[in-house]
C-alpha cells in the first residue's frame, strides 16, 4: 500500500462527543498505510447555523475551514453529512470570486471515509472482525446528496463474523436534521422511534451508521428506551479486530 | 373572447425580467430525448407481447383474432358480458371489418338493442349510451406499452360510447399498434403543425375505470365501465 | 375552503394529528406502497434520470417562456370557439366563474378533482350563490359529504379516512345500507353520481397540462369522472394555474408519463383526455360552451425569484409519498391544501409567512423529496432558502435563536473560542452527567433530553488524544 497523506476533518461531534470514532478512523487509515495530518485549526463546518437559515453567520466558519484545509492533498472525514457540507461551500460562495475557487478545490479533494477507502485506496476488505448480527442505517445526506451508497456496504460485508439484516424502511430519515431534533422535537421523537422499532425488528446486536449526528439521535433514543442494541459508527466496526 | 390577457402577460414578462414576447417562437433545444430510445427498436411481434402483458396489469381481457372470425368473437364477447343493449359508433370500419351483418341483421333479429351513434338524434345518443350494457368502438391508435386505445371523437364517434356503458369493448386493428404514447403524440402534433383541425376530444383509454381512494384498495369500475375487453384483429 | 384549511397553530395541529393512529398507519402504508410502485415504474421505463432531466428542461423552458405559450394557447382556444379569462387573483377567477354560471342559469354543478379550485375557494363561492356543487372524484366526494373535510393529500385526498368512517358518512348522508367494503361503497357512489352527471348544468375541471400548439386542455384521471364532467353538461369551465402548460403534444406525453408513474406507478392512468374547444358542429356530446380560466393568484410573484423552480411542479405527490415528516403528521397538520414538502415550499409563497412560517422548518432536509421529484425541483434546497429568507430578509427568527446563532458564528469560526468552548464542555456538563450520559440537560439540551439521552462531552477530546498519538509516532 502506498503512503497516502490524508488530512483528517474529524467533525465537531466526533471531536467533542465521539472521540472513540475519531481514534478508530485514525487507526483504520494508518493501518491502510495513510499518513494522518490533523490541522488543529479546524472548527465546525457551519452546518447547524447554515441549515437553520443563518447563512451569513455560518460563512466565517466555512472560510476558516477552507483556509485550514487548503494545504491538504486529500481531506477525509468520518461523516457523510459533513463531507456533503464541504462540497456545498462552492455553491454557497458561488458569487464570491475569491472564495469560490478555493471552495471548489476543497470540494474536489474531500472524501467520506468509506468512499475514500473503497474508491481511492481501492480496498474492499480492511481485515476487520466483529461477530454478531448487524443492521445499517444509510444516512440521508450521505446517500442522497453525497451519493455514497455502496462503499459502506462493501466494507461491512467483508467484516469477518458480521451477519447482516436489512433495516426496514431504511430510506426514511431518523429524525435528526440538526436543529430539527429540538425545534420540532415532537415530530423528531416519532421519527426516531420508528427507526428504533425498525432496528429492533431486525433483532440486530449492532446498528451501524456513518454519521455522528444520526447515531447520536438514534443511540440517545435507544438508551432512553433501554433497548439492547449497540450503536456503532462504521469506523469503529472497521477498526474491530 | 379573451379577457385581461395583455395586462396579465405583461406582468408575467416583467417578473421574468424582460419585455413581453408573443411573436417569436421559443427554440426548444432539448438536451434529453429519452423517448427516442424507449421501445423504438421493437418488432411488431415484440410490441404485441408487451401489449399482451400490459393488458393483464390493467384488468382488461385481451382477445386476438383474424378478420374472418372477428364477428363471431365480438358476438361471443358481447354475450359473455350479458348481451345488449349495445352502443356503437357510426364508423365505416364496422363494415370494413365485416361486422355489418352482425350489427344490422343478426343482433336485431335476436332482439338485441343496438344503437348506432347518430348526430341527428342529439341527446338521445347519450341516453342510449347510458342505458347500454356494452359500448363498442374501434381504436384509432393503440399504445403497446400502456395498453391504451386512443379514441378520436367526431360527429359519428361520440365520446360517451366508451365511458357510459356498463362494459366496454375496443376493436383494435393490429396496424394501429404503436410502441407508446410518444408515437401518438408525435402524430397528433404533426397534424396540428400541418394545420389540420384535431378532434375536440382525444381520449387515451387504458382499461376499465378504477379508483384507490378508499384505503388504497383498488376498486375496478367507478364512473366509467366496470369491465373492458380488447379484441385485436389482423388487418384485412 | 381556500388554500388555508384551519386556524390552529402548526405545533398544535401536529400534536393533535399525531394522536390519530389510523391516519398514521394509513399514511405509512400508502407511502410504502406508492414509493415502491413509483420505483418499479421508473425501473421498468428505464433511463429514469434522463426522463427526469427532460421533464425538468421542459418545465424550465415553459416557465421562462410563459408569456409566449399562454398567448399561443389562448389564441388557439379562441380559434376553436372557446372563451378565456385571465385572473390575477382568486376573487377575479371566482367572479368570472360566477358570471358564466349565472348567465347559464346554472344550478347543478359537477366538478372533477382540482387543486387550483380548492386554492381559490371556488366551491364555497358557488354554494353561496345557491348552486349545488358536487365533487365527482370518489375521494373528494367522500370529503364533501363529510361536511367538507379538507383533503390531506393532493392525489388521494381522503387518505386519512378509513372505510368504516366512510361507511358511516354514506349511511348518514346517502341512506346507504351496505357494508364498509370499498367495492360496495364505490358502487353506491357510482349510482348516486351517475344521476347527477345526467342532470348537471355545468361541469368544472382543473387542468393537468394545457397544450399550447392546439389550444387543448389535458385531464388525467383513473375514475373517468373528468370525462363525464366534460362530456355531459352543456357548459364546461376549466380552471388552470397559469404555469400548467406545455408547448406541444410531445411534451404533454413526457410529462403525463412522469406524472402517472410518479403519482401512482401506472404507465398511464385509465383516462387521459385532451379536450380542444367546445363540441364541433354535428357532435352530440361534449360541451356547447367552453371557458378557460387562467389563474395567477400569487404565482407570478414567484417567477424570476430564487423560488421559481417550485412552479415546475406537476402535482404528482411523489415528494409527499416519501416525506418522513408527512408520514407522522399527516396532511392536515400543514394547514394548507398543499401538504408535504411541496406544500411547505409553495404554501408560504402563495399564502405568506404570517400564517405559514413554521412549514419550512417541518423538514430534516433529508432530501428524499428532491430525490423523488420527477421534474427535479430541488425541494430541500427551497425549504432551506425559505429559512434563510425568514432569518435574513424577514427577520422573523426568535431573538434567542438569533443570539445563539450569532454566538455560533463567532465560536465556530474562531479557533481559540472553539478550542476553549469544546474543552470546557466536559467540565460544564459534569453536574448533569451520569454514567457518561445526560438525561436531563440545561438550556438548549432540554428539548433534546426530553426525548433522548445526550452523550457527555469527552473528557479527552479527539484533538487532545491525537496530539498524544502523534507524539507517540502514530502509525503501527
Amino acid at each position: 500500500m502506498s503512503d497516502v497523506k490524508v488530512t483528517l476533518f474529524i467533525t465537531c461531534i466526533v471531536d467533542m462527543f465521539q472521540a472513540d470514532v475519531g481514534k478508530a478512523t485514525v487507526e483504520v487509515l494508518e493501518r491502510l498505510g495513510c499518513d494522518i495530518d490533523f490541522p488543529m485549526g479546524q472548527v465546525c463546518c457551519g452546518q447547524p447555523a447554515y441549515n437553520s437559515g443563518y447563512v451569513e453567520e455560518s460563512k466565517d466558519a466555512m472560510k476558516k475551514m477552507i483556509a485550514t484545509f487548503e494545504h491538504a492533498e486529500v481531506v477525509v472525514t468520518p461523516s457523510g453529512s459533513c463531507a456533503t457540507m464541504f462540497k456545498e461551500y462552492q455553491h454557497i460562495f458561488h458569487d464570491d470570486p475569491i472564495w469560490r475557487p478555493r471552495a471548489e478545490k476543497l470540494a474536489s479533494k474531500t472524501y467520506e471515509l468509506t468512499e475514500f477507502i473503497v474508491n481511492v485506496l481501492k480496498v474492499e476488505n480492511v481485515g476487520a472482525k466483529l461477530s454478531g448480527v448487524a443492521t445499517y442505517h444509510p444516512s440521508c445526506h450521505m446517500t442522497r446528496l453525497l451519493g455514497v451508497k455502496d462503499a459502506p456496504m462493501t466494507l461491512l460485508h467483508n467484516v469477518e463474523g458480521l451477519q447482516f439484516e436489512p433495516l426496514p424502511n431504511a430510506h426514511n430519515c431518523c429524525g435528526f436534521g440538526g436543529t430539527f431534533s429540538v425545534k420540532m422535537g415532537n415530530i423528531s421523537e416519532q421519527m426516531v422511534d420508528e427507526k428504533v422499532d425498525s432496528a429492533e425488528q431486525t433483532k440486530a446486536d449492532f446498528l451501524i451508521g456513518a454519521d455522528g449526528g444520526c447515531l447520536m439521535n438514534i443511540g440517545g433514543r435507544i438508551e432512553r428506551r433501554g433497548k439492547p442494541i449497540r450503536v456503532m459508527h462504521i469506523a469503529e466496526v472497521l477498526n474491530s479486530r | 373572447m379573451i379577457h385581461h390577457r395583455d395586462a396579465f402577460l405583461n406582468n408575467v414578462a416583467k417578473q421574468l425580467g424582460r419585455s413581453r414576447n408573443t411573436t417569436v417562437k421559443p427554440e426548444r433545444n432539448w438536451q434529453f430525448r429519452p423517448q427516442d430510445k424507449t421501445l423504438t427498436n421493437k418488432t411488431p411481434d415484440e410490441l404485441m407481447t408487451i401489449f399482451r402483458d400490459q393488458c393483464r396489469l390493467i384488468h382488461t381481457e385481451l382477445i386476438e383474432t383474424t378478420g374472418e372470425k372477428l364477428a363471431d368473437v365480438l358476438e361471443a364477447t358481447v354475450n359473455l358480458y350479458g348481451g345488449g343493449p349495445i352502443s356503437l359508433w357510426d364508423d365505416p370500419r364496422y363494415t370494413e371489418f365485416g361486422l355489418a351483418s352482425l350489427i344490422d341483421e343478426t343482433w336485431p333479429s335476436r332482439r338485441v338493442d343496438v344503437h348506432k351513434w347518430d348526430a341527428e338524434q342529439g341527446k338521445e345518443n347519450i341516453a342510449r349510451a347510458e342505458q347500454a350494457n356494452v359500448g363498442i368502438t374501434f381504436s384509432d391508435m393503440t399504445l403497446a406499452e400502456s395498453g391504451t386505445v386512443v379514441l378520436f371523437s367526431s360527429t359519428g364517434k361520440g365520446r360517451t360510447v366508451s365511458l357510459l356503458p356498463k362494459q366496454y369493448i375496443a376493436i383494435i386493428p393490429k396496424s394501429t399498434i404503436v410502441p407508446r404514447m410518444t408515437q401518438a403524440a408525435q402524430e397528433i402534433s404533426r397534424r396540428v403543425q400541418a394545420g389540420e383541425t384535431i378532434p375536440s376530444c382525444i381520449n387515451f383509454v387504458t382499461g376499465p375505470s378504477n379508483s384507490a381512494d378508499i384505503e388504497m384498495n383498488l376498486v375496478v369500475g367507478v364512473h366509467g365501465p366496470v369491465k373492458a375487453a380488447y379484441i385485436v384483429v389482423e388487418d384485412r | 375552503m381556500a388554500m388555508k384549511i384551519g386556524e390552529g397553530k402548526f405545533k398544535d395541529n401536529v400534536n393533535k394529528n399525531m394522536e390519530d393512529t389510523f391516519m398514521r398507519g394509513a399514511v405509512a402504508g400508502a407511502q410504502e406502497r406508492l414509493r415502491t410502485r413509483r420505483l418499479d415504474a421508473a425501473e421498468e421505463l428505464g433511463n429514469w434520470e434522463e426522463w427526469r432531466s427532460h421533464g425538468e428542461e421542459i418545465r424550465q423552458h415553459v416557465l421562462n417562456n410563459l408569456d409566449y405559450y399562454l398567448h399561443e394557447l389562448t389564441e388557439n382556444i379562441q380559434k376553436r370557439g372557446g372563451h378565456v379569462f385571465f385572473a390575477e387573483t382568486a376573487d377575479e377567477a371566482n367572479a368570472y366563474v360566477r358570471e358564466v354560471v349565472n348567465s347559464k342559469n346554472g344550478k347543478k354543478i359537477l366538478k372533477a378533482k382540482s387543486m387550483v379550485t380548492e386554492e381559490i375557494g371556488l366551491n364555497q363561492m358557488l354554494e353561496e350563490e345557491g348552486c349545488e356543487v358536487i365533487e365527482t372524484d370518489l375521494g373528494e366526494y367522500i370529503l364533501q359529504l363529510d361536511e367538507h373535510d379538507p383533503p390531506s393529500h393532493i392525489v388521494t385526498p381522503a387518505l386519512h379516512k378509513n372505510k368504516e368512517q366512510i361507511r358511516d358518512v354514506f349511511t348518514e348522508k346517502l341512506d346507504y345500507k351496505l357494508t364498509e367494503k370499498p367495492e360496495e361503497l364505490a358502487l353506491h357512489a357510482r349510482e348516486k353520481l351517475r344521476q347527477e352527471f345526467l342532470t348537471a348544468d355545468i361541469g368544472i375541471t382543473g387542468c393537468n397540462f394545457a397544450i399550447a400548439e392546439s389550444g387543448s386542455v389535458g385531464l388525467v384521471t383513473n375514475e373517468g369522472n373528468a370525462g363525464l364532467v366534460t362530456d355531459l353538461p352543456k357548459t364546461q369551465i376549466t380552471v388552470m394555474g397559469m404555469e400548467r402548460i406545455v408547448p406541444t403534444f410531445e411534451e404533454f406525453e413526457v410529462l403525463v408519463g412522469l406524472l402517472t408513474r410518479s403519482a401512482v406507478g401506472q404507465k398511464l392512468t385509465s383516462y387521459i383526455t385532451a379536450l380542444t374547444g367546445p363540441r364541433m358542429d354535428g357532435e352530440a356530446d361534449g360541451p356547447e360552451e367552453f371557458h378557460l380560466v387562467i389563474v395567477d393568484n400569487g404565482r407570478s410573484g414567484i417567477l424570476g425569484t430564487e423560488f421559481q423552480s417550485v412552479l415546475q411542479c406537476i402535482r404528482c405527490a411523489a415528494c409527499i409519498n416519501v416525506c418522513p415528516v408527512y408520514r407522522h403528521i399527516g396532511g392536515h397538520s400543514y394547514n394548507s391544501i398543499y401538504p408535504g414538502p411541496i406544500g411547505a415550499v409553495l404554501t408560504p409563497l402563495l399564502g405568506g409567512y404570517d400564517d405559514f412560517k413554521d412549514l419550512p422548518y417541518a423538514s430534516t432536509l433529508c432530501a428524499a423529496c428532491t430525490d423523488a421529484c420527477p421534474v427535479k425541483i430541488p425541494l430541500h434546497e427551497l425549504l432551506h432558502k425559505h429559512r434563510q429568507v425568514i432569518v435574513e430578509r424577514e427577520g422573523r427568527a426568535p431573538i434567542s435563536e438569533k443570539l445563539a446563532m450569532k454566538a455560533f458564528g463567532l465560536g465556530a469560526a474562531s479557533n481559540p473560542m472553539y478550542a476553549a468552548g469544546s474543552k470546557m464542555a466536559s467540565a460544564m456538563m459534569k453536574p448533569f452527567t451520569k454514567n457518561d450520559r445526560i438525561s436531563s440537560g440545561p438550556g438548549p439540551l432540554k428539548a433534546w433530553t426530553e426525548i433522548r439521552e445526550f452523550p457527555a462531552p469527552n473528557k479527552e477530546r479527539f484533538r487532545d488524544w491525537f496530539k498524544e498519538h502523534e507524539k507517540g509516532g502514530g502509525g503501527q
